[in-house]
């Protein structure tokens, strides 16, 4: 396997608080990754010293088997970052082709304004677009050299769904062409419908690794819902094999389970008063909360 | 070519572009060194500065407030934006060099620099009838192109402010400030001795100096070369420091 990129105990110390914490990973060429947690886990840090902007304080860091720095290497990458807006004086074409000139293999301007979705801003001055449209053209600005590898930093912060939809199209397509993405978010669905894998941050560390169904079954597992009758009580729902939590909302009861095949089977075995079932995969949302929860206690 | 060419000559462009976009660019080193001159040396007729016709002599101070401006309002507004607004950061991962980065900036100043002192000299030389000596046009645009790119570091210094309204205003009144004080919108010989004195040690005083000397038909003063560069020095020492610290956030 070829790995894009290496991580080995990357730590990055900030006045004394250790931002990025012995972090090591490693990203194969060809997939999407998304690093998720809460604002201040450490993620931009780790995506900064990846991209040779910030200097590690300890540890190892392989983009692309180089150096980030080496020009060679940059011109097999793209990124778009935070807190970047838009230069002045300039049109949305005339910054997208500076941005082309570049790299020694860019894609045709034409390709970046329809990926991009800004073939009818091109000729306005890019500090006139609005804030949504100002992100998609640093997502264009990424993607100017054609790179093998993208970084993403919360790039759909400000985009409206219609954006946001052309843009997880164009992820995809990217993915299907071998490129290898990066993305940070704290948009779970965002996470949930692009990525291979999910890799979880909290206070620097990797808390969790995995796809986005082992995250979700690794933590909250399933739900199975009813209306319950009258002689359900919590505790001979708990004696149930498998239930982690039992809730309830007037008759409704809510039952949490990492299996809940078999705790369906249980339940119709032993007779219990039920009406209206349903089963509902856990959210990510519910997953990711209980992970960063558990993090922290 | 190769790509760093080819990257080079295209920021060049985008440069340049920004540049002449800029309304305060026009408005303060094309179109009011040029009315300023027009209107000076109409209601001012017939006086000389020294040796030399007074039309000649603020034809110099005009194109060097011109060319001092292209640094302090325009330049100067170029590089706080980049920087406010992470424009630099992004371009650090991109694979255009940092030379290349810098080199545009130098030549697109020049460029700039050089339009604007033949601007002035083709304008104000033809209409005013101004007759100077082939070799004194040459030298005194030479000079002035030349000792103009000192006035880049003030305008990387005043860049390197963070906030983009704040550069705005402080670099007006900086310009303005020093282009009096040193006597390019009016003569020093017009002013009081302690004035005068003030005036020996700004930077815009010893740009022009160069220039009057020059078709004055007297050698250039190399201890207001001196004093230039001892400011050039200054201000990339300032601005480096200032860099460094912000970086260090």
């Amino acid at each position: 396997m070829n790995a894009a990129i290496q991580l080995e105990k990357l730590t990055k110390i900030y006045k004394g608080i250790r931002a990025v914490d012995e972090m090591s990973l490693t990203v194969e060429a060809g997939t999407v990754v998304a690093l998720l947690g809460p604002n201040g886990a450490g993620k931009t840090t780790a995506i900064s010293m990846i991209l040779g902007l910030q200097e590690p304080t300890s540890g190892k860091v392989k983009l692309l088997g180089g150096d980030p720095r080496d020009q060679k290497i940059r011109n097999r990458i793209g990124a778009m970052l935070q807190e970047v807006s838009v230069i002045d004086n300039l049109k949305v074409s005339e910054t997208i082709d500076l941005f082309r000139h570049y790299y020694a293999n860019p894609l045709a301007l034409e390709q970046l304004l329809l990926i991009s979705g800004l073939q009818g801003e091109k000729d306005k001055m890019a500090t006139a677009l609005s804030g949504g449209q100002q992100r998609r053209l640093g997502f264009a600005l990424a993607a100017a050299g054609d790179p093998e590898v993208i970084f993403l930093d919360e790039p759909t912060v400000g985009m409206d769904v219609a954006s946001r939809q052309l843009f997880w199209d164009t992820v995809r397509a990217m993915a299907t062409r071998g490129k290898t993405v990066v993305l940070t978010t704290h948009y779970l669905e965002e996470a949930d419908n692009l990525a291979d894998r999910i890799v979880v941050i909290n206070h620097g560390k990797v808390i969790a690794d995995g796809t986005p169904s082992e995250i979700k079954a690794n933590t909250t597992g399933r739900v199975i819902s009813f209306t319950a009758g009258a002689a359900v009580t919590t505790e001979s729902l708990q004696a149930l094999p498998g239930v982690t939590d039992v809730e309830w909302n007037g008759k409704r009861v809510k039952l949490f389970s990492p299996n809940t095949d078999s705790l369906i089977a249980a339940l119709v075995q032993q007779r219990i008063d039920m009406r209206d079932i349903e089963i509902q995969s856990g959210g990510l949302e519910d997953a990711f909360q209980a992970l960063v929860q558990s993090a922290n206690g | 070519m190769n790509t760093t060419m080819k990257a080079t000559m295209a920021q060049c462009k985008a440069e340049l572009l920004r540049t002449l976009r800029n309304k305060r660019f026009v408005f303060f080193s094309v179109i009011m060194p040029v009315a300023f001159f027009f209107l000076f040396t109409s209601t001012m007729d017939n006086r000389k500065i020294g040796n030399v016709d007074w039309s000649a002599y603020y034809l110099m101070s005009m194109t060097v407030y011109g060319v001092i401006g292209a640094s302090l309002t325009s330049f100067a507004q170029r590089i706080s934006k980049e920087r406010s607004q992470g424009w630099i950061r992004l371009l650090r991962i991109t694979p255009l060099p940092a030379s290349s980065y810098i080199f545009s900036k130098l030549a697109t100043q020049g460029f700039i620099n050089l339009f604007i002192i033949l601007n002035m000299f083709i304008v104000g030389g033809l209409g005013k009838h101004i007759n100077l000596p082939a070799a004194a046009w040459l030298e005194s645009g030479l000079w002035i192109w030349i000792g103009g790119f000192s006035f880049m570091s003030l305008g990387v210094l005043l860049g390197s402010m963070r906030n983009p309204d704040a550069v705005q205003v402080i670099t007006l009144i900086v310009y303005m400030g020093l282009s009096i004080l040193g006597g390019l919108w009016f003569p020093t010989t017009s002013m009081s001795s302690t004035m005068q004195t003030i005036a020996k040690f700004t930077p815009t005083y010893r740009l022009g100096q160069g220039a009057w000397n020059v078709i004055g038909g007297s050698a250039i003063d190399w201890s207001g070369v001196g004093i230039l560069a001892a400011y050039v020095i200054v201000f990339m020492l300032l601005s480096s420091y200032i860099m460094k610290r912000q970086e260090a956030v």
